[in-house]
C-alpha cells in the first residue's frame, strides 16, 4: 500500500551533542566555511529559486537590472552637467563604471537584509546551515550584475575610442567586491534578525554611501577641491572607503583618464585592490564567525 | 543500559531572552539600555532530564505554552540549550510542522528537489526518492504547477511527503497527525505509525490522548517547561487530564466570582503554541 521502501538513511552514526555556550571562534568559522562548501547545491536551487521568483531567466525579468542604471545615468548627467556644467569628457562612461557595481552592492545588501527574516518558517522547523541563505542571495546578485553589463557594454561602444586591452582587470575588480559583498551580505543578514528596523536604517546608509564614494567625482576631482587642498586628510579619508578604491579601479580599466589620447585606460592600483581583497577576506570570516555565533539564536527570536 | 540510548538530555534547559524578539529595533533597543531596563528572560525549558532507550517511543503531553515544541526544536537541533546536555545518535527527522512550503514560486517537483537539499539529503538519494514521495502527495497534474496555486491541504500533503521520505533513526513528530482529509489523515497516520516501527527512537508531542496510550510506551507531562510527571503513558495521560480539570475548575471557578458565565471562556481550544506569533 504504501510506496515507500525502507531506506537506511546514512550507516554511521550520527551524534547531536548540544551544550550551551559557543565554540572558539576558530571552530566556528571552520564550521561556517564547511557550511557553505558542503551546501553548495542547495545555495544553488536557491539561486535557481530565486532567479524565477525574478523571472530573472529571461530578458523582461531583467528589464530592470537594465533600465534602473541608465535611468539614474540621466539624472546624474542632466544634473551634475548643470550643476558642474563642465564634467569629465565621456561624463556618462565616466559615472556608469561606478553606477553598475554600486547598483549590485546595494541590491544584494537590500536583499540580504531579509534573507534570514523571510525564511523563518524554515528556520523554526528544520536544522539547516543558516549561511547559504545570504551566500544564495550574494550569489543571486552575480547573476544581476551580468546583466547590469550589458548596458555597459552598450555604452562602451559608444565611445569605443576608450576601450582598452586592461578590462581584463574588470574581473579581478569584480571577485574583490564580490568578497566585500559577501561579508557585508551574511552580517547584515544576521543583525536584521535581531533589529528589525535595520533595513529602513539600510537604505539611508547607502544613499549616504554612495555619495560619500567617487562615484559621479573622482578621488582627483576632491583633491582640486580648494579646502580639500588644504586639508589633504580629507581624500586620504575618502580614498579608505571600499569603495573608492572600487570604483577608481573600475574607472581605472573601463573609461580611463579624462584627458589625453584615448584609450588611456590603465591598471589599477594594485596594492589598493590587494589590501582591499585582503581585508574583505578578514572581514568575511570575521562576519563567518559572527553569523555562526548568534545561529542558534534566530530560531528562538523569529 | 546506559551505553544504548538514543537520545540522552541532561539537566536541559532554554532561555528566551526576550530583549530580542520579532520586534526589536535598535531604537528599542538604545532606549532599553538608556533606561537601563534589565533584559527579560523566560525559561521555556527547565531541569528536563531524560533518556530514550533505542525502540521507545516518548509522547509528550502538557498544556499549550509547555514548552513542548522547544523540546523538539532543540532535539532536532534547531536550537541549542541555555544549560544542560543533549546528545542524539542517529539520524534525526523531525516533522515540526507540515506547511513546509519550500518556495511558493517553484513547483511541486522543485519543491522536492530544495526541500531535499534543505534536509540535506544527497542528489542520488532525493533522485532515488522521488517517485515514491510524487507517488504518496499524490498530487496529479499538480506536481508540475507552482506551489502557490495548491490548497491548504495539498500543500500539507506535499510536506508530509517530504519530510517523511526518509526512514530516520530519531523521529520527531510535532501535531502532524490532524492535517489533511479524512483520506489522506488515513494513509498518513499508516505512514507514521510505519515510521515509528521502524525508527529506533520516537518523541512526539500530540494532544492525542488515545494515540498516546495506544502507540507510546512512555509519556511525560511539561507544564511551564518543567516536567510534572514521566512515566507509562496511562498515569501520564491521567495525571495530565486531572490536572487540566482543575486547571478548568478553577478557571471557571474564578470567572464565576468575577461573575463571567464560564461557557464564554470555554470557546474553542487554540491548536499549537500561541506564545511566539503575539
Amino acid at each position: 500500500m504504501l510506496p515507500f521502501r525502507a531506506m537506511s538513511s546514512g550507516d554511521a552514526a550520527v551524534t547531536i551533542r548540544q551544550t550551551p555556550g559557543s565554540p572558539s571562534p576558530l571552530t566556528l568559522l571552520r564550521q561556517g566555511v564547511t557550511d557553505i562548501l558542503s551546501r553548495r547545491r542547495l545555495i544553488r536551487y536557491l539561486v535557481q529559486a530565486d532567479m524565477k521568483k525574478r523571472g530573472t531567466d529571461t530578458v523582461l525579468g531583467n528589464l530592470w537590472w537594465i533600465l534602473d542604471p541608465l535611468l539614474q545615468l540621466i539624472v546624474y548627467v542632466v544634473f551634475i552637467t548643470i550643476i558642474a556644467r563642465r564634467p569629465a569628457p565621456d561624463y556618462p562612461l565616466f559615472i556608469f563604471a561606478a553606477i553598475v557595481p554600486w547598483k549590485w552592492f546595494s541590491a544584494v545588501i537590500t536583499d540580504a537584509t531579509t534573507s534570514v527574516v523571510g525564511a523563518e518558517r524554515l528556520i523554526r522547523q528544520i536544522a539547516f546551515p543558516k549561511l547559504v541563505l545570504p551566500v544564495s542571495v550574494t550569489t543571486a546578485g552575480v547573476v544581476g550584475f551580468l546583466w547590469g553589463l550589458i548596458p555597459l557594454a552598450g555604452l562602451m561602444l559608444l565611445h569605443f575610442d576608450r576601450i582598452s586591452p586592461m578590462l581584463v582587470w574588470f574581473p579581478v575588480i569584480a571577485v574583490v567586491q564580490f568578497a566585500f559583498t559577501l561579508a557585508m551580505a551574511i552580517l547584515i543578514s544576521a543583525a536584521n534578525v535581531f533589529f528589525r528596523d535595520l533595513g529602513n536604517a539600510l537604505g539611508h546608509v547607502l544613499r549616504l554611501w554612495w555619495f560619500l564614494s567617487p562615484g559621479l567625482y573622482s578621488l582627483d576631482n576632491l583633491r582640486n577641491v580648494p579646502y580639500v587642498q588644504n586639508h589633504p586628510i580629507v581624500a586620504d579619508l575618502f580614498g579608505i572607503n571600499p569603495f573608492a578604491i572600487l570604483f577608481e579601479a573600475y574607472r581605472a580599466v573601463i573609461y580611463g583618464v579624462p584627458d589625453g589620447p584615448q584609450p588611456s585606460a590603465h591598471p589599477p592600483d594594485l596594492y589598493a585592490l590587494g589590501a582591499l581583497l585582503l581585508a574583505s577576506v578578514l572581514l568575511l570570516g570575521v562576519c563567518i564567525t559572527f553569523f555562526k555565533r548568534v545561529e542558534p539564536e534566530f530560531a528562538k527570536v523569529l | 543500559m546506559t551505553s544504548n540510548y538514543a537520545i540522552k538530555a541532561a539537566e536541559l534547559g532554554v532561555r528566551y531572552d526576550l530583549r530580542f524578539n520579532r520586534k526589536t529595533t535598535v531604537r528599542t533597543s538604545v532606549a532599553n539600555f538608556v533606561l537601563r531596563r534589565p533584559p527579560p528572560r523566560f525559561w521555556a525549558l527547565r531541569n528536563v532530564t531524560f533518556e530514550l532507550t533505542h525502540g521507545e517511543s516518548l509522547a509528550v503531553i502538557g498544556p499549550n505554552g509547555a514548552g513542548k515544541s522547544t523540546l523538539l526544536q532543540v532535539l532536532a537541533g534547531i536550537m541549542r540549550p541555555s544549560e544542560g546536555t543533549v546528545d542524539v545518535r542517529g539520524n534525526v527527522s523531525g516533522l515540526l510542522g507540515l506547511g513546509v512550503g519550500f518556495d511558493n514560486d517553484l513547483s511541486g517537483i522543485e519543491n522536492i528537489l530544495l526541500g531535499g537539499a534543505f534536509l540535506g539529503l544527497e542528489d542520488a538519494t532525493v533522485q532515488e526518492l522521488l517517485p515514491s514521495i510524487i507517488a504518496f502527495a499524490d498530487l496529479g497534474e499538480f506536481i508540475d504547477a507552482p506551489l502557490k496555486t495548491y490548497s491548504q491541504g495539498m500543500r500539507a500533503r506535499l510536506g508530509f511527503a517530504i519530510a517523511t521520505a526518509v526512514d530516520p533513526d530519531i523521529l520527531l513528530l510535532d501535531e502532524v497527525l490532524a492535517t489533511g482529509d479524512a483520506n489522506f489523515r488515513a494513509k498518513s497516520k499508516a505512514r507514521v505509525i510505519e515510521l515509528v516501527t521502524a525508527a529506533k527512537g520516537v518523541v512526539l508531542v500530540t494532544h492525542d490522548m488515545e494515540w498516546v496510550t495506544e502507540y507510546c510506551n512512555r509519556a511525560m507531562l511539561l507544564e511551564k517547561g518543567r516536567v510534572i510527571l514521566e512515566g507509562a503513558p496511562a498515569d501520564v495521560v491521567k495525571l495530565h487530564l486531572e490536572r487540566q480539570a482543575e486547571a478548568a475548575a478553577a478557571r471557571n471557578a474564578e470567572a464565576l466570582a468575577k461573575g463571567i458565565d464560564p461557557a464564554v471562556l470555554a470557546g474553542p481550544r487554540g491548536g499549537g503554541d500561541g506564545r511566539r506569533r503575539r
